[in-house]
């Protein structure tokens, strides 16, 4: 199987613009060519990871570009757009065709909740059922009655989050809050909290991938290897953050983390304890929590130890969300993959400054939502 | 027009999903479906079994008492065509398990910040002013 590498990495600060998708989009793309030391005309496949954007998405934003007859698909799998996107990229060039390729994230999304027309039913939307964060909050409420996981430990991660993201000049809030300031903002969906939780938001992040070959004829700075690239949608009632109507109470199949991280381990040839570091879907700083265990960093229920124990802080072990993650980036959906990609490259080049991985050399990231969607990243240097 | 809705105006606020006379709200309850390759039981009158994909499936009826085997108390108003209460009210929803082997996902009435995980609920199918039957799971006596 051909190698495949990331030569150009770019990105479009995420938060509120006054300015159109295709503006943002090609700031990111041009910056990522510009990286690789390419043209425009040098790239012969281009995907488009979104979920808010209109169709045709792909083609309005790089046709900005110039003139093309390459292919320009647009990608959505809800969360892991990106990843999903990422990975049409792998296989074009890892089927031969393709020498060179570019994969781009942009969205500009409304304010406020998300569009539950996009994921629910009718019903649910008449019931309430369908506020987003409910699910995810339904699934830490039970987290915390199986394993005496608390408040504190979840406020803690948000805590962590907002002060990595101080020293992130991409990301929508640089702003640290105090652990009291977190467990003092109103709760949305008990136990979540406004500051434990991410908004939805604009931004654009792009990647330059070729094969290993092509990066070497053309003496590419930095090459960094994308050594899986993994997206899967779970099984049935493997995870109710999904809408599902109704889970099983008896089937226990492999949730999406565990299944999409178990195959991208594999491909990789590697395990959570040669991962430097790590940039995961904090939808809210529950969800990171038990990422923690579903990525192996730890058994099952500790999540909370780690955050205790600082095992996920820049300085720690296995650290998550150096970027200051969802939570403080914001998650303009299409983007937030390529995003999470683009700060792994910076830190495996070690260009990350003040919130740098000491000697990091592997890198993961994670992104997870609607219909048990779940893609997988890990780059290695 | 008359104050109240006609009776056959009653609709269920998803088709397939309750058993029993909607205009006898007391006979109403939740229709479930069972595969015979697997066992798996879902939600509603379903003809392929989601766990499976077996298009062996039966309908049986799903017990009206079940557990809250989680929850969350929803203190925003949820986006888009919500049919609740004007002004909004914080209210919990949960997963609610029933004996049949499924848990579902409801709104759970009372006092939101009463509900407890383990807490016994039941089943009551209620009918919104535009004649559309929903259902809640209210706390057991």
């Amino acid at each position: 199987m051909k190698d495949v590498v990331i030569i150009g990495a770019g990105i479009h600060a995420f938060g509120r613009f006054d300015k159109t998708a295709e503006e943002i989009g090609s700031h990111a793309a041009r910056m990522a060519l510009a990286d690789a030391g390419l043209a425009w005309s040098d790239i012969q496949a281009s995907y488009l990871s979104r979920m808010y954007l209109p169709a045709t998405s792909g083609a309005r934003i790089l046709r900005k570009l110039g003139g093309t007859d390459m292919p320009i698909v647009d990608i959505e799998a809800a969360c892991a757009s990106g990843g999903a996107a990422l990975r049409q990229g792998v296989l074009a060039i890892r089927s031969g065709e393709c020498d060179v390729v570019m994969v781009l994230g942009a969205e500009k999304m409304p304010r406020g909740f998300m569009d539950p027309r996009m994921i629910y039913a009718d019903w649910q939307i008449e019931m309430g059922l369908s506020l987003n964060p409910s699910y995810w909050s339904m699934r830490a409420m039970r987290h915390m009655h199986e394993y005496g996981t608390t408040d504190l430990q979840i406020a803690k991660i948000a805590y962590k989050n907002h002060r990595n993201s101080v020293h992130n000049p991409n990301a929508m809030y640089r702003k640290e809050f105090s652990l009291e300031e977190i467990l003092g903002s109103p709760l949305v969906c008990d136990p979540i909290r406004r500051l434990e939780i991410c908004a939805p938001d604009d931004g654009a992040a792009a990647v330059v991938i070729a094969s290993a070959d092509y990066a070497r004829k053309i003496g590419a700075r930095a090459p960094i290897t994308i050594a899986g690239s993994v997206h899967t949608i779970a099984r049935y009632s493997a995870d109710f953050r999904c809408p599902a109507d109704s889970m099983s109470a008896t089937a226990n199949n492999e949730g999406p983390t565990e299944v999409t991280a178990r195959k991208a381990y594999e491909q990789a040839g590697l395990g959570a304890e040669d991962v430097d570091c790590f940039e995961v879907q904090d939808t809210d700083a529950f969800c990171e929590l038990e990422i923690y265990e579903e990525l192996q960093m730890c058994p099952v229920g500790e999540g909370g130890r780690l955050i205790d124990e600082g095992v996920t802080e820049i300085t720690g072990k296995h650290p998550v969300n150096m970027s200051g993650g969802l939570i403080s980036k914001g998650e303009p959906v299409g983007a937030s993959h390529l995003g999470q990609v683009v700060e792994i490259v910076s830190q495996l080049r070690g260009e990350s400054g003040a919130r740098q991985v000491e000697g990091a050399r592997v890198g993961l990231a994670h992104v997870l939502g609607a219909g048990g969607n779940c893609a997988i990243t890990i780059l290695r240097k | 027009m008359t104050d109240s809705t006609p009776l056959s105006d009653f609709r269920p606020v998803r088709s397939g999903l309750m058993t029993g006379a909607l205009d006898d709200l007391a006979s109403v309850g939740l229709a479930g479906s069972r595969c015979r390759a697997c066992g798996e039981t879902t939600l509603g009158a379903n003809t392929l079994c989601p766990n499976c994909g077996s298009d062996d499936v039966f309908p049986i009826a799903l017990s009206d008492e079940g557990k809250v085997w989680t929850y969350t108390v929803v203190r925003y108003r949820p986006p888009g065509d919500y049919k609740g209460a004007e002004p909004f009210q914080p209210f919990a929803i949960g997963l609610v398990e029933l004996p049949e082997g499924l848990r579902v996902v409801a709104p759970v009435g009372g006092d939101p910040d009463a509900v407890r995980i383990g807490m016994t609920v039941r089943f009551t199918a209620r009918a919104r002013a535009d004649g559309v039957v929903e259902f809640v799971y209210n706390p057991a006596a």
